[in-house]
């Protein structure tokens, strides 16, 4: 196993150094550099000299790289031209935001999705069906950011029951960390909910037509006990695979719903870094990503290998 | 298998409704809204000024540290944490004492002596000496620093010190826009300014100290207790949240979660202006100006008569009406209506004719054209840019538009690569007018966007710069003729002065701002 570790390995460094150039020289391919826009509004072009020559994106392309290079592999992804702080510590504090955001988006999906499947495999009425199957599918079609504004609207605007949006951290203070993230968490989260409600519902009508529940019932089972402890443990391993899928979906619609809640996270970092030529925050952003997915990569290669050994050994 | 048996009783749906409802309840048992309106707190009827309570702003723009010595996007910082040598009274352009409490021009206009406020600290705690100032200087001269007011600092070569609150500055030349350099510098704490530009710390003398700031999120501040205006600020701080969209700042605004939102344009606010809960404040001092650039190289731009032609087929009012909301001054020429180089006559020369433009493009025997008009990527610029297509459309000059990021517009400005026209915005013309050409990069005249140069532009810009008495016949008599070259030659096409708007709740009192459109809130209090 070290061996077939070994043998992966470089190319996992391989891809993330070609990565790391790639990433480099496209974003100096873009029009625009972060001297222009850190002069301001109406710049002299000698202020734009000086700045550029301060930030060293006056030196040859290929030094700038190595220089870059060498620090980020000590961890040390420079400094924001536009926020002045490490990168290092900028991305772990927005990277937190997105997360927290995430899980209670995640916390949500789940919750709701359960309820609505259980109660669409369970609610019998013509009104009840409709009624569910109307809110699952408005769900799923409305965008997040019109969910975001008609949330705002109503319970921020109307009601002022809930903040407008902001954050403040459910770490420091639950209670009011709680409110703040309860109504884009609920955006983000509606339209996994649907789909899980979905695979809810398929499970459990599925499990419920199977020969062990007609059994079970004509021995006398309650069906309430039927339904919670036999049927719907039946139906959960199709909705975990999808909520797999789903976690990748509500990472990236936290990035639309951070700007219409204001959520200071990675999704407004990266629109600020990007429109601004930020170059150390969008580097370390998108080699972030690319990692993510290598790590990923690997570790199902590794999963594969355990699982059988002509991989390892080939 | 019947799903009869397992229906959701009515009883099973009240117990879940009751349980929802106590969650909800319990998670409500502190509101997070009620809490910042208790910040907000001391509220009364009419009357005196209330003091106390935490201003809750919501800006468009987050503070850019390297900036710190430009003019910013983020205006609620300078006038909170610094403050000048001098502000000006925005009606008269009259200097006003700030840290300086008196000063002496000499009549050559190459000198002026300072007597500075005693006892003033910076919130650091050290006294504020003429040191500072001495220092203040040499930080604008430096380039990387990017202010706009370089050229006027450059122009002080000597400083003597004779007390620390007394000073004298020496300059090369009379400059007639020197007091504009002194509301525009603020005056930093020098031992923490490497800290401030890296964001980590910034020391000034205001009426308010910089407590925090979260990127992306917001700033805070509490009020300077040994401010050296008696009995102010009144409020006990600020809070600044970052909201970069402009329908989340509004929402936050209707829902009074904020009491001040800065950097809402015109359109932005159209769905309050008439609700009696919150007021539009308009400063007329002007936010700069939309234009349309023409680069000169470009055939047949270098025939001046083109350039007067599209200056005369643009319809103005309308790009002021549809795409700013109604909110500013649709003019022909940069100023606002307080500079003194503004009169009704120069600001109503290209009303809109859409037969002269034409006459004027036969004159030049300019046919059928087909240029590029590049924009900002904003959604004023955009709108705007879509409205001068049409009207050139209907004198014969078919354009193509070409968005562009606000990086990609900045190089290409910068670079003089753009395409034959632009719809773009610039600044400075709310000062003494000489600031605008010799700060203004669109207008400077030895290197501009335009490629445009004139021997005659440059000996009037000089001549409006070079004047000891801003207010002297001499120096008017200069700005009306840098007025009316600028008209003629019509390489940067003046259509709307920007107004400078403030959305708030009705019950914010005495909210002003500075001539570079800083938040000023010395005497502002919640009523």
């Amino acid at each position: 196993m070290t061996g077939y570790l070994l043998r992966r390995l470089p190319s996992a460094f391989g891809v993330l150094l070609l990565a790391s150039f790639a990433i480099f020289l496209v974003l100096r391919a873009v029009p625009g550099d972060p001297a222009e826009t850190l002069a301001g509004s109406d710049p002299s072009p000698a202020a734009v000299d000086a700045i550029r020559h301060d930030l060293g994106l006056d030196r040859p392309l290929l030094a700038q790289y190595a220089s870059w290079l060498g620090h980020a592999v000590r961890g040390d992804f420079g400094r924001s031209y536009l926020i002045g702080g490490s990168v290092s510590d900028l991305l772990g504090q927005r990277i937190g935001n997105t997360v927290e955001l995430t899980l209670g988006a995640l916390v949500f999906s789940v919750t709701l999705g359960l309820v609505l499947g259980v109660l669409g495999a369970t609610v019998k009425n013509r009104f009840g069906q409709t009624l569910l199957s109307a809110f699952n599918s408005v769900s799923l079609v409305v965008p997040g950011y019109v969910t975001g504004f008609v949330f705002v609207f109503l319970f921020a605007v109307t009601w002022q029951v809930l903040p407008a949006g902001g954050h403040e951290s459910i770490l420091a203070d639950p209670q009011i960390g709680f409110q703040y993230v309860l109504m884009p968490a609920l955006v983000l989260a509606l339209p996994v909910s649907a789909i899980l409600s979905r695979y809810v519902k398929d499970g459990i009508e599925q499990a419920l037509s199977e020969d062990y529940a007609r059994t079970a019932k004509s021995l006398g089972v309650p069906p309430r006990r039927l339904l919670w402890r036999h049927a719907l443990p039946n139906a959960l391993p199709p909705v975990l695979t999808a909520l797999g899928m789903q976690i990748g979906v509500l990472l990236g619609g936290a990035v639309v719903i951070e700007a219409v809640f204001a959520w200071p996270g990675l999704g407004t970092l990266a629109e600020q870094a990007v429109t601004r030529r930020d170059y150390p925050v969008v580097q370390a952003l998108l080699l972030f990503l690319v990692a993510v997915f290598v790590v990923v990569q690997l570790l199902t290669d590794i999963a594969y290998a355990l699982l059988d050994p002509r991989v390892r050994l080939g | 298998m019947s799903l009869s048996t397992f229906a959701t009783s009515r009883r099973t749906v009240l117990r879940a409704a009751g349980a929802g409802a106590v969650a909800l309840g319990l998670a409500g048992c502190k509101s997070a809204v009620d809490e910042k309106r208790d910040q907000a707190a001391p509220a009364g009827s009419g009357g005196a000024p209330k003091r106390g309570g935490t201003l809750q702003i919501g800006s468009i723009s987050d503070l850019t540290p390297a900036l710190l010595f430009t003019q910013n996007s983020l205006t609620a910082l300078h006038r909170l944490v610094f403050n000048t040598l001098t502000g000006y009274d925005p009606k008269t352009l009259q200097p006003q004492p700030q840290l300086a409490t008196s000063w002496q021009v000499a009549p050559d206009g190459t000198s002026v002596t300072f007597q500075l406020r005693e006892g003033v600290k910076f919130h650091s705690g050290r006294p504020f000496t003429a040191d500072d100032v001495v220092w203040a200087i040499q930080n604008l001269k430096d380039p990387k620093r990017s202010a706009q007011l370089r050229a006027t600092a450059a122009v002080v070569s000597d400083v003597s010190v004779k007390s620390p609150t007394e000073l004298t500055l020496r300059l090369a030349h009379p400059v007639s826009n020197l007091f504009d350099l002194f509301e525009f510098m603020v005056i930093a704490d020098k031992e923490s300014v490497e800290d401030a530009v890296a964001g980590k710390r910034i020391v000034g003398t205001g009426p308010f100290a910089l407590k925090s700031w979260t990127p992306g999120a917001g700033l805070s501040f509490t009020r300077n207790p040994d401010y050296f205006v008696p009995d102010r600020p009144y409020f006990d701080g600020v809070e600044v949240r970052i909201i970069p969209q402009a329908d989340a700042l509004l929402v936050a605004l209707r829902s009074k979660q904020v009491q001040l939102a800065i950097g809402l344009s015109g359109r932005d606010v159209q769905p309050v202006k008439d609700d009696g809960q919150f007021s539009i404040r308009q400063f007329d001092h002007g936010s700069g100006a939309v234009y349309v650039g023409a680069n000169v190289s470009v055939k047949p731009l270098d025939d001046k008569r083109v350039r007067q032609a599209v200056s005369f087929a643009v319809n103005r009012d309308r790009i002021l009406q549809q795409a700013l909301g109604g909110y500013g001054l649709a003019s022909s020429t940069p100023w606002p209506k307080s500079s003194p180089a503004y009169s009704d006559a120069t600001a109503k020369r290209y009303a809109y004719d859409p037969a002269r433009a034409k006459a004027l493009l036969a004159e030049a025997g300019a046919g059928e054209l087909s240029l590029p008009l590049a924009h900002l990527a904003l959604p004023s610029y955009t709108v705007a840019a879509q409205m001068v297509q049409f009207d050139l459309q209907q004198v014969g000059v078919k354009t193509t538009l070409e968005p562009l990021d606000a990086a990609k517009f900045q190089t290409q400005l910068i670079n003089q690569t753009m395409p034959a026209l632009w719809v773009g915005g610039h600044g400075f013309a709310q000062v003494h007018p000489s600031t605008l050409a010799v700060s203004a990069y669109p207008f400077n005249e030895a290197k501009n966007t335009s490629k445009f140069s004139d021997p005659q532009y440059t000996e009037i810009v000089q001549k409006a710069w070079n004047q000891a008495d801003a207010d002297s016949a001499a120096a008017k008599a200069a700005y009306q003729d840098l007025s009316e070259v600028l008209l003629d030659r019509q390489f940067v096409i003046d259509l709307v002065v920007l107004a400078n708007l403030y959305a708030s709740t009705s019950n914010l009192q005495g909210v002003t701002q500075n001539l570079y459109a800083d938040t000023v809130l010395d005497d502002a209090y919640l009523a």
